[in-house]
């Protein structure tokens, strides 16, 4: 068994190199067993004897097949990447604009940050302000678990346009909601580790 | 053919080990005095040569100043990193090292890759002496949370000491690669390594498949600062305080009195971990003897805070592994600290569950590297590790932020490409400074290297360079770029931060020579003449003891042959030969050796009553 046995000559896709379609809902437990199967033919624990070349090729190929499992495996992530490779979204993308809806939220939030920041410099009361704080959190924690419903639901969508063959038009709109709601999460879980950053 | 082996290159004890092709099971090489444990230690005779192992940890009593311990503390590490370390442990420090530390050994100094070196090339040659053939190609463990920098330094080790190092192993996985073997386990495994210096959890997953048996790390976390030297510390601490209260005796940390002192508080140690309590002897140059009695109960609430560290790691992994205590199938106790009855204890709790402690905690690690150096040799095989990178890797970004590439926990290899352009016309290079860590800035981030991109001369934003970040099987980075313009593909001379260069390296090679092994047969005969030397010397005292006069006269001709022919093939450098002549010595002399010692056990009766025989 060499690596070139199983190697493609173009680098191939995420969805591609595990054989499933872009769809957003996957399968864990047929994800897994692929990821396994293929570990086996590619890991370079295969390739400690063989050529130069091949111990390369095998880094290569195994550490394709690895950063795959992890985007594939985490539901976000899963999102991100294939909006990435429709072109929807530059990789490392985290837009940190307030959403327009959220914004008096977060104004008011991160005053009471700020409040905080000083009242822990200065010694003085931090109860009532803990108190403010841990109730706003409560409130994005909420904010977030809606966020990943909506996510959801796009993401259902998305696999009923791939299933009917929507027009590109279809796909498109899905996309800047997927994308929107993306920015939208990502925005509110870094308002959240903030906050509990500060409150710990 | 030359042979593979696994070593486990432990802070206070390094060990060797092979799998018998025969039996297909592991075992550990024992070293010339019988035991598999060969001490960390390490210690510069003042005629120049390097002493290894049990006669070196002899030495730290008597030649401090020429021998080191702990070593595996400062493999990887920067000055600015073990000042700590150095109010605890006896280091010398060249006060002129700068990244790279060095270590004073009488009047010599070395890295710790090299005396890192000298340990493996001990073991190395019990393994040679073991199977009277060559040893080039080995497996060695690491402590799953070391990082890059001390990855590479332990794969400088072996280089050092001539050994092509096949894979560096997580020491909590090969454990569990031990431990699968013997027990057939499925299901998730946790491993519970506490060892001298250093702790690591790691949350395995074992699975079946067609193609056999897949030993699957879910998430790792650790301290590589906690282990029984820090149980070690704080007796030592608590006794030498007490002294000083009670006897107005007080010594230097690290006097000779106060390595005896430690030395005999170890023993303490151990003995706690059988009996309830155990009693410290310890005389004192005023003449006075310090005495202590110690209580388990009493010993346990002094080391509950070091035994409770090891819990923040353990919760964190089980998070990483979204896994619950109760969701863990087995859990195993790795190293020699886990003997410890409050380590034990802590951990059934935890989990609820009875741990696994069959293997030798010693010798489980280097098993593990064997089966795996096995694995690795053959090529094929029904078993397949996928292991983790214990922490994030990530670039520094504007205003000294950390964007992560690769997260902690991802299986390996595993890579991330980042691309790069210049901010200003005619920019030449572009800097990146590569960090890991779980921190959010760089500045507490540990610092993996810092490389300059060359970029032709062009107008802002126009050049694309894509940089590929890639950590292998054994844990280690390795960084290439490509400029997507012009196509160029670069790999990228990483000059690690706290690291040893490769041109340093091939320079401490050249050097090493004064140390470095004969060739393998010369030091084969080395071996063999010594060991005719002791035998020969043996028949001369047993050929004057009277017992000798009853021997035939044929016997002792043969005797007397073997002997000149023993003594005429050392003269040359045939091992084999001498191994020969030592065996036929041997058997010439089994009359003679039994006559000497029946007569040696009547004496040693004479005088008394058969009842007490």
């Amino acid at each position: 068994m060499t690596v070139a046995s199983t190697a493609t000559p173009k680098q191939r896709n995420h969805f591609d190199l595990f054989e499933v379609p872009r769809k957003l809902w996957i399968e864990m437990s047929a994800l897994e067993k692929k990821f396994l199967e293929l570990s086996w033919k590619l890991h370079p624990d295969k390739f400690v004897n063989a050529s130069p070349e091949e111990q390369e090729l095998s880094l290569k190929r195994s550490s394709e097949l690895n950063d795959a499992y992890r985007v594939l495996r985490d539901p976000v992530g899963r999102v991100e990447y294939l909006l990435e490779l429709e072109g929807m979204r530059k990789e490392g993308e985290h837009k940190q604009q307030a959403p327009p809806e959220l914004l008096e939220e977060v104004f008011e939030l991160n005053e009471s940050l700020d409040e905080l920041r000083e009242a822990k410099a200065s010694r003085g009361d931090l109860a009532s302000l803990k108190l403010r704080l841990e109730f706003a959190e409560k409130n994005f924690q909420e904010k977030l678990v809606e966020v990943d419903a909506q996510l959801q639901e796009a993401a259902r969508q998305w696999d009923a346009a791939i299933d009917a063959n929507a027009s590109d038009a279809d796909r498109k709109r899905i996309m800047v909601r997927l994308n929107e709601l993306l920015n939208r999460r990502s925005y509110i879980r870094n308002l959240v580790t903030n906050v509990a950053k500060e409150l710990s | 053919m030359a042979r593979t082996v696994g070593i486990d290159l432990g802070t206070t004890n390094s060990l060797v080990a092979y799998v018998d092709p025969q039996t297909g099971t592991p075992k550990c090489i024992p070293g010339p005095s019988g035991s598999t444990l060969c001490p960390s230690v390490v210690s510069l005779d003042p005629d120049g040569s390097i002493i290894v192992g049990e006669p070196a940890r002899r030495r730290l009593l008597t030649q401090p100043e020429r021998t080191i311990y702990s070593v595996k503390r400062l493999m990887g590490r920067g000055v600015a990193d073990i000042q700590d370390e150095l109010k605890l442990f006896p280091f010398r420090i060249d006060p002129s090292s700068k990244n790279v530390i060095r270590v004073r050994l009488g009047d010599k100094f070395f890295t710790p890759p090299e005396i890192s070196a000298f340990i493996l090339r001990e073991l190395r040659n019990w393994a040679e002496a073991y199977f009277g053939e060559n040893v080039d190609r080995a497996v060695i463990t690491v402590p799953a949370y070391f990082n890059d920098a001390q990855r590479q330094a332990t794969k400088d080790a072996g280089k050092l000491a001539g050994l092509e190092v096949l894979r560096l192993v997580n020491e909590p996985t090969a454990a569990a690669l031990a431990y699968g073997l013997h027990e057939k386990q499925r299901g998730h495994v946790g491993v519970h390594d506490l060892g001298g210096g250093t702790f690591d959890i790691s949350v395995l997953k074992l699975i079946s498949t067609s193609e056999g048996d897949i030993y699957q790390v879910l998430s790792t976390n650790g301290d590589t600062h906690l282990g029984g030297d820090d149980i070690d510390n704080l007796l030592q601490a608590f006794v030498h305080e007490k002294i000083l209260q009670e006897h107005r005796v007080d010594f230097s940390p690290h006097s000779e009195l106060a390595q005896e002192l430690r030395q005999a508080l170890i023993a303490i140690k151990h003995q706690l971990s059988e009996n309830e309590s155990a009693t410290l002897r310890f005389p004192l140059p005023n003449g006075a003897v310090y005495v202590q009695e110690f209580e388990r109960a009493a010993f346990e609430a002094l080391i509950r805070p070091i035994v409770d560290r090891t819990m923040g790691p353990v919760r964190q992994a089980l998070a990483d592994a979204k896994l619950k205590p109760s969701e863990i199938d087995e859990i195993v106790l790795v190293g020699g600290a886990t003997r410890t009855p409050l380590v034990r204890r802590t951990v059934q709790e935890y989990f609820d569950r009875k741990p696994h402690t069959e293997l030798n905690p010693d010798e489980v690690v280097a098993l593990g590297a064997a089966v795996q150096a096995n694995i690795l040799d053959r090529g094929v095989s029904n078993m397949l590790l996928l292991d983790v990178t214990p922490l994030s890797l990530g670039i520094e970004t504007y205003g000294g932020a950390v964007a992560k590439v690769i997260p902690r926990n991802s299986t390996i290899p595993a890579s991330a490409q980042e691309m790069y352009t210049t901010g200003v016309d005619n920019q030449t290079g572009i800097d990146i400074h590569v960090l890991q860590g779980e921190r959010e800035l760089a500045k507490d981030c540990r610092s993996l290297a810092r490389f300059t991109l060359k970029v032709p001369p062009a107008p802002a934003g126009l050049s694309r360079i894509e940089v590929k970040f890639l950590i292998d099987a054994n844990g280690i980075l390795q960084v290439a770029a490509k400029d997507t313009r012009t196509g160029e593909q670069r790999t990228i001379e990483v000059q690690p931060s706290y690291g040893i260069s490769d041109t340093e390296i091939e320079r401490m090679l050249e050097e090493s020579i004064e140390y470095a092994e004969q060739d393998f047969a010369e030091r084969q005969a080395i071996e063999a003449r010594t060991e005719a030397e002791t035998i020969l010397a043996a028949t001369q005292k047993g050929l004057g003891t009277p017992q000798a006069a009853s021997l035939p006269s044929e016997e002792r001709a043969a005797i007397d042959a073997a002997v000149a022919a023993l003594k005429e093939s050392i003269s040359g450098s045939d091992y084999k030969l001498i191994r020969k002549r030592i065996d036929e010595l041997n058997n010439a002399t089994m009359r003679l050796a039994e006559l000497v010692m029946n007569s040696a056990v009547s004496t040693a009766l004479q005088g008394r009553k058969l009842a007490e025989v």
